[in-house]
C-alpha cells in the first residue's frame, strides 16, 4: 500500500507562465525513504508543500495526491495536519514558543490531547532524541543543530504517518547536518516512518536513501536507486548532477573502465570505495578535481608580508565569559586564498569579525600592511577589508536590491552610483533582479549581491563566513569562479568554512582554529592528509592506503 | 524548572494564593506590630529560600523607598491632634509620624515579599497559571518570550555588520544616527515578518486551529500541596475573620491609640507572622529529610 502517491501533478503560480511543476507522479511507499533532489527552484518545495495540505501555496492544481489512498482534500482537517509532519529548512523560524518542553507540547495542544497522553508522549519522544536535559532549555539557547532537533521532534509528537523535510539540513553544519541525517535513518529504520527528504547536497543521503527523484524544471527527470542515481548521473556527465555525488562515488565511477568490472555497484562511502582502491600504491597523491585550476602561484606570494595580521589577540564576549581567542597570532599574506577550519562555537566567527574590524580584541592588536587598526578610521578600513556575513541578509537595508547596491557605490565614493549598481548586478547575474526586494530573493542571490556590495569599494581583502551553507552544486561553483576572479586580480581571501572538499578544491592554505589559537596551518594537501576528520571523502580513502603503500615500500 | 525542594516544589496554584493572600493582608491589616512581624516573616522566608542574597541586592532601594514614606508623611500630612514639633511653621504631628512609618513597613513588607516571589513564581509556573485563565493570551505571551531574544540577537547582528556600510548609531552627527536607528529598525522589521510567515506556516502544519485547544500541564497537585493549601486557607480565614471583627488595624488619625498589641491584634501578628512564615515549614521539612538521607547514604 503505497504511503504518498501523486498522480500527474501539475502545478501553476498565479501571475507565473510556466507551471511549477508539471505531470508529477511518483510514490513513497510505507516505510520508504525518498529524497527528492534538483537545483533550487527546481520546484522541489513547491511539491513538498502541495502534499502538505495546510502550507499548500495558492495557485491551479491538477492532477491526485493520495494519501493511504484517500485523496489528502478528503482527511477531515485535525487528522490531516497530524498525519503529515513538515520540518523545514530555517530552525528558528519554526520554533513558536519560549522553552523546549512547550515548544513539543504545542502540535499536541493544538490536537486537544488529554494531559495524561501528552505526558506520555512527551516522555517517549523526550527519550528516543534524548532531550530530556533540553527540556527546560529556552529555545534561543540552543544550537542549530539542537533547534532543528526540537523541531523535528515537535512533528513527530502528534505521530505522523509520512514525514515531509524540506532542505532539513541547508542551515546546519556538517556535524549537526549529519546528526540529524542519522535520527531520521533511525526513524526509518525502527519506526519504517514514510520519510520525503528535499535536500540539493544528497552526498550524505545517497547511502540511507531508498529511493531518489531527482526535478528539473518541475518535471521529474529521475527516479531510482540511489546507485543507479550514481551511475546516470556519471553517465550524463552534466556538472549539476555529477557535483551531486558524493567524491568518493565520482572518483570510483570516473576511473571505472567499462569493461574492467562493469557489474560492481557503485560505492557510496569511504568503506564501500576501499574496495575499487588499486592493489599496489600506484597513486601517491590524491587525485584533486578542482573546477577551477589552483593557481600556481603560492610559492613567490609566500615571501610576501602580512596584510591582515593578529598579534596576541584575546577576545571574550563578557569580563567573566570564557575567552574565544586567547592569545592568537596569526598572518594572512597578500595574495593568500585561506581557508580557516574548527568546530561550531570554536571562534571562526569571532576572528572573522575582529580581522574585518567589526569588534575590538581585548588585548592584542590587529594590522592592517602593519599599521594597527586603531590608527586607520573605520572607513578605510571596511574599504580596505571587504566582510561577508553568514547570512547575507545582514548586508541589506534598502527595499530593492537596486538600491541597495546604489547604496554600496556611493558609499564607496564611486563618481556614477546607478551606472555602477547596474554594472555590478550584470557581472553577479543579478541583472533581472535589480528590482526585486532583497528578502525575496533565493539565498544564493541574496549572497551575490551581498558580495557586490562588498566589493564597491574595490577591497584588499575579503573575509567570507560559511559562504557555501545552503547552496546547491551548481550555485557554489558560480560562487567559486567569482571568488576565483577576485583571487586572480590580486584580492586576498579568508573562508571560514565547514566545506572540506570546497576548500580542497580552491585554497592555497589551510587553518584549523582550536581552543582559542591556530592549531594547525599549511598547504592543503599537507594539511588535509595529517587530518583524519577535516578531511575530504578522498583524502580519507587514500591516508591509510597511501600510509600502507609506504610502509610496504619501506620493507 | 520544576525545582524538587522545599516551598518551590509546591504547585503553582497554591504559590499564587499564598502570594495572593500575603499581599492582600499585607495592605488591610494596617498596624505597626502586626505588619512588622509580617515583614520579619518575609525576611525568613528570603533567609530561607536563597540565603536572601536577591533580598540584600534588592535591600537599597526598599530602604530608600520606605525611608521617602517614613519622612514624606509628616511633612505632608499634618492631621492629628498631638504635635510634637514645628518645622519652621510646619507641625508635625505624632500621628501622621505613626502614620507614615507604619505605611513604611507595610512598602517594605510587601516588596520583601515581592523578592520572593521572583524566585518562587517563576515564568513558567507563572505562564501555567494564565493558560488556565486565558488560553490564548498565554499563548501570545509564550511566543513573545520567545520573539523577544530572537530580535534582540538579530537586531545585534544587523548592526555589527550595517556599520561596515555606514549605517551607524554610535558614529556621526545626531541626524545620521537617527536616521541610521531608523533603517535597522525598519531592516529588522521587514526580516522578521518574513520569518513570521514562516513561523505561521510552522503553527498551521502542526494543526494550529483545528478546534478546540488543550493545555499541557507538567504540574501536579499533591497531597502535601493540599495540605499547603489547607494551612493557607485556614491561617487566611482565622486573619480575615480578625480583620472583620477590628483587629489587626490602629486607629491613628484623629488621636493615636497605644500602639502596644491588645487582645485579637496579638493573635492576628501571630497568624500573618505564621502564614507569610509558611515557606520555612516546606525549606525545614524537606532539609531534614535531606539530612536523614545523608545520614543513611
Amino acid at each position: 500500500m503505497a504511503s504518498i502517491e501523486l498522480e500527474r501533478v501539475t502545478f501553476t503560480y498565479p501571475d507565473a507562465e510556466r507551471p511549477a511543476l508539471s505531470r508529477v507522479s511518483m510514490k513513497a511507499a510505507h516505510g520508504e525513504f525518498v529524497v527528492l533532489c534538483g537545483a533550487s527552484g527546481s520546484g522541489k518545495s513547491s511539491l513538498l508543500r502541495l502534499i502538505k495540505r495546510e502550507l499548500s501555496p495558492g495557485g491551479r492544481v491538477s492532477g491526485a495526491i493520495r494519501l493511504d489512498g484517500t485523496p489528502i482534500e478528503r482527511w477531515p482537517a485535525r487528522e490531516a495536519a497530524a498525519a503529515i509532519g513538515f520540518v523545514m529548512q530555517h530552525p528558528d523560524n519554526q520554533l513558536v514558543v519560549d522553552t523546549v518542553e512547550h515548544e513539543l507540547a504545542f502540535g499536541m495542544e493544538n490536537l486537544g490531547l488529554e494531559p495524561g497522553a501528552m505526558r506520555r508522549r512527551m516522555a517517549e519522544m523526550a527519550g528516543f532524541f534524548g532531550l530530556e536535559p533540553l527540556l527546560d532549555r529556552r529555545t534561543d539557547t540552543l544550537s542549530g543543530g539542537q533547534k532543528q532537533l526540537v523541531n523535528l521532534a515537535a512533528v513527530l509528537m502528534l505521530q505522523p504517518r509520512v514525514l515531509l523535510l524540506d532542505e532539513p539540513t541547508a542551515q546546519l553544519d556538517p556535524l549537526a547536518a549529519r546528526e540529524l541525517l542519522g535520527m531520521l535513518k533511525r526513524l526509518n529504520e525502527e519506526w519504517a516512518m514514510t520519510i520525503v527528504l528535499s535536500e540539493h547536497r544528497i552526498d550524505d543521503l545517497l547511502p540511507i536513501a531508498d529511493r531518489v527523484v531527482r526535478l528539473d524544471g518541475g518535471e521529474v527527470v529521475f527516479d531510482g536507486s540511489p546507485r543507479d542515481y550514481a551511475r546516470e548521473a556519471v553517465r550524463r556527465g552534466d556538472p549539476a548532477w555529477r557535483l551531486s555525488l558524493p567524491g568518493v562515488t565520482r572518483w570510483a565511477l570516473e576511473r571505472e573502465q567499462p569493461a574492467a568490472a562493469p557489474h560492481r555497484e557503485p560505492p557510496l562511502s569511504v568503506k564501500e570505495a576501499r574496495g575499487w582502491l588499486p592493489a599496489t600504491g600506484e597513486i601517491s597523491s590524491v587525485p584533486f578535481e578542482s573546477a577551477v585550476a589552483v593557481p600556481d602561484v603560492s610559492a613567490p606570494r609566500r615571501e610576501a608580508d602580512a596584510l591582515l595580521s593578529a598579534d596576541g589577540v584575546f577576545f571574550a564576549y563578557e569580563k567573566h565569559a570564557p575567552a574565544v581567542l586567547q592569545g592568537l597570532e596569526w598572518q594572512l599574506r597578500a595574495g593568500d586564498w585561506v581557508v580557516l577550519f574548527g568546530g561550531n562555537g570554536s571562534g571562526k566567527s569571532t576572528l572573522l569579525q575582529l580581522l574585518a574590524g567589526l569588534r575590538q580584541p581585548q588585548r592584542g592588536h590587529v594590522r592592517l600592511a602593519g599599521a594597527k587598526f586603531s590608527r586607520i578610521s573605520p572607513a578605510e578600513r571596511f574599504a580596505a577589508i571587504g566582510y561577508l556575513a553568514q547570512n547575507p541578509v545582514l548586508h541589506y537595508a534598502h527595499d530593492t536590491l537596486r538600491e541597495d547596491l546604489r547604496q554600496a557605490a556611493r558609499q564607496a565614493g564611486l563618481s556614477d552610483p546607478a551606472a555602477a549598481a547596474e554594472r555590478a548586478a550584470a557581472e553577479f547575474g543579478l541583472a533581472a533582479l535589480l528590482d526585486r526586494h532583497p528578502h525575496d530573493l533565493s539565498g544564493g542571490e541574496q549572497q551575490l549581491g551581498a558580495l557586490a556590495m562588498t566589493l564597491m569599494s574595490r577591497p584588499r581583502a575579503l573575509l567570507l563566513d560559511e559562504p557555501t551553507k545552503g547552496l546547491d552544486p551548481l550555485a557554489k561553483l558560480r560562487l567559486a569562479e567569482h571568488l576565483s576572479a577576485l583571487h586572480r586580480d590580486g584580492t586576498t581571501l579568508l573562508l571560514a568554512t565547514h566545506d572540506v572538499e570546497f576548500a580542497a578544491a580552491y585554497a592555497t592554505r589551510c587553518a584549523l582554529l582550536f581552543g582559542g589559537v591556530i592549531v594547525a596551518d599549511g598547504a592543503p594537501d599537507d594539511f588535509f592528509r595529517d587530518n583524519l576528520f577535516y578531511a575530504t571523502s578522498l583524502h580519507r580513502l587514500f591516508r591509510t592506503h597511501g600510509r600502507t603503500a609506504e610502509e610496504a615500500g619501506a620493507r | 524548572m520544576r525545582e524538587g525542594f522545599g516551598f518551590r516544589s509546591l504547585h503553582p496554584v497554591v504559590l499564587l494564593v499564598y502570594y495572593a493572600g500575603g499581599l492582600t493582608f499585607g495592605m488591610l491589616l494596617f498596624h505597626p506590630l502586626v505588619l512588622l512581624a509580617g515583614l520579619a516573616g518575609a525576611i525568613l522566608a528570603n533567609v530561607a529560600l536563597d540565603r536572601a542574597a536577591s533580598l540584600r541586592r534588592w535591600a537599597l532601594p526598599m530602604l530608600v523607598g520606605a525611608a521617602f514614606v517614613l519622612i514624606v508623611n509628616p511633612l505632608l500630612s499634618h492631621r492629628g491632634r498631638t504635635v510634637l514639633a514645628y518645622w519652621g511653621d510646619i507641625p508635625i504631628t505624632l500621628e501622621s509620624v505613626v502614620y507614615g512609618a507604619t505605611m513604611a513597613i507595610m512598602l517594605a513588607n510587601v516588596l520583601t515579599l515581592c523578592v520572593t516571589y521572583r524566585l518562587v513564581l517563576t515564568e513558567q509556573k507563572f505562564l501555567y497559571l494564565f493558560a488556565r485563565l486565558l488560553p490564548k493570551t498565554a499563548l501570545v505571551a509564550m511566543m513573545a518570550t520567545g520573539l523577544i531574544p530572537r530580535l534582540r540577537r538579530r537586531l545585534g547582528d544587523l548592526a555589527l555588520v550595517q556599520r561596515t556600510r555606514g549605517i551607524s548609531v554610535t558614529e556621526g552627527g545626531l541626524g545620521h544616527r537617527v536616521r541610521s536607528g531608523a533603517r535597522l529598525l525598519h531592516t529588522l522589521l521587514a526580516w522578521s515578518l518574513e520569518d513570521a510567515l514562516q513561523t505561521a506556516d510552522s503553527m498551521q502544519a502542526r494543526g494550529y486551529g483545528t478546534g478546540e485547544r488543550s493545555a499541557y500541564s507538567s504540574y501536579r497537585f499533591r497531597a502535601r500541596d493540599g495540605l499547603a493549601l489547607g494551612v493557607l486557607a485556614a491561617t487566611g480565614a482565622a486573619l480575615f475573620a480578625g480583620w472583620a471583627g477590628g483587629w489587626g488595624l490602629l486607629a491613628v488619625y484623629p488621636r493615636l491609640e497605644p500602639v502596644s498589641l491588645s487582645g485579637g491584634d496579638g493573635w492576628v501578628a501571630l497568624g500573618y507572622f505564621i502564614y507569610i512564615a509558611m515557606p520555612l515549614g516546606w525549606e525545614w521539612r524537606d532539609a531534614r529529610a535531606w539530612r536523614a538521607s545523608n545520614w543513611n547514604g
